[in-house]
């Protein structure tokens, strides 16, 4: 069996939990976890800023409320990620795609800001309008093949997926993988959301390289 | 300077929603022409209704509290499904032996035909589906309490 990502280590089959190692699912899942395990060991950045005029500059503490919640949201968009890089069922795909999606709105809402939270709100809705392209295309390949492993709409004995169901599929997974966008214009990348705001921008990277290999192979 | 223009728009990001929504408006419009799409017919949960049935809809063939024929996304990674109260609690079953009525109750007690399928054939899904409740949760008690 030849698939994009390679010929398939390993395909755990229990239950639902279709779960296939090939090549490049399991590059972007090492991915993943190591970053996964950076956010863990990571302390946050302290933001100082400097008093115009004078020789003084002060830094910003980070409660540790916060860290504690900014950190459990990178660690479970972490975990999201994973499972989505590795599942083989389209609709497990999307449910830890959209996952993914609401953990970085924790991840951009979690920073005591104005201008922040606004991009976070805006970032929600966008989020929130994606997940009807996205369980829009995962009902209708099931309606459309029978099926929703990856393992079985790649062996060409299903019906082909028709190409108007991938786009929904890609649209809805750049609806959730937008955050990164939005952490810029917010520019948390600097100080307010350093480190954890790394895995936004990690996690919609790896969930765009993994909808192409997705919709190639289906 | 079309493009600066165009950049400068979406350079705000309260633009973007306006702009994904016309995107998926587009997709969909393109969706709905594209229609039909071609059924498949060999479906997870056949659509055969019967009237007369005191589960209708919800009727899916066979006796309860013995093993049904039901149809699983994976067969093979199910193999004692349709082991588990054949989808009917006891009430249930009493329920449908004494009213007409229970095929608009059953999914609203514990036990219901589609929970337990659900539960069955798509284990994974009802567990990552509470995940993104909770962490919904999670974020707005913060944001909540926080002030």
């Amino acid at each position: 069996m030849d698939s994009l990502g390679g010929t398939p280590y390993y395909i755990l089959e229990f239950g639902d939990e279709l779960v296939y190692f090939s090549p490049y699912t399991v590059s972007l899942f090492l991915l993943a976890l190591v970053f996964t395990l950076f956010a863990v060991i990571a302390k946050p950045e302290r933001q100082v800023d400097i008093a115009f005029g004078g020789d003084a500059y002060y830094a910003k503490e980070t409660s540790l409320q916060e860290l504690k919640f900014r950190r459990f949201m990178a660690i479970a968009c972490g975990f999201a990620s994973m499972g989505a890089m590795v599942t083989g069922d389209v609709f497990n795909f999307t449910l830890f795609i959209s996952l993914v999606g609401i953990c970085n709105v924790g991840i951009v809402a979690a920073v005591k800001n104005r201008h922040v939270q606004n991009a976070a709100y805006q970032y929600g809705i966008v989020a929130l309008a994606a997940t009807v392209p996205l369980f829009g295309a995962a009902a209708t390949i099931a309606a459309t093949t029978g099926t929703l492993s990856m393992v079985e709409l790649w062996s060409n004995a299903t019906p082909a997926v028709p190409p108007v169901v991938k786009a929904l599929l890609v649209l809805g997974v750049m609806g959730e993988g937008m955050a990164p966008f939005y952490a810029a214009k917010a520019e948390m990348f600097r100080a307010p959301g350093a480190p954890y705001v790394i895995m936004c921008s990690l996690s919609s990277l790896l969930i765009f390289l993994r909808v192409i290999e997705v919709v190639l192979v289906i | 300077m079309i493009i600066q223009r165009i950049s400068r728009i979406i350079s705000n990001y309260e633009m973007i929603m306006p702009l994904f929504a016309g995107a998926v408006t587009v997709l969909f419009v393109v969706a709905i022409f594209s229609l039909p799409l071609p059924y498949y017919e060999e479906q997870l949960y056949p659509k055969t209704f019967d009237p007369a049935s005191p589960l209708n809809p919800y009727d899916r063939g066979g006796p309860p509290f013995t093993q049904v024929e039901i149809k699983d996304q994976y067969p093979e990674n199910s193999p004692t499904a349709g082991y588990v109260t054949t989808y009917l609690t006891p009430f249930s079953w009493y329920l449908a032996n004494t009213t007409l009525y229970l095929g608009t109750t059953i999914v609203a007690h514990p036990g219901g035909i589609l929970d337990e399928i659900l539960y069955n054939t798509r284990g994974l899904d009802t567990v990552v589906e509470p995940t993104i409740l909770f962490i919904a949760f999670a974020i707005a008690s913060y944001l909540y309490r926080k002030g």
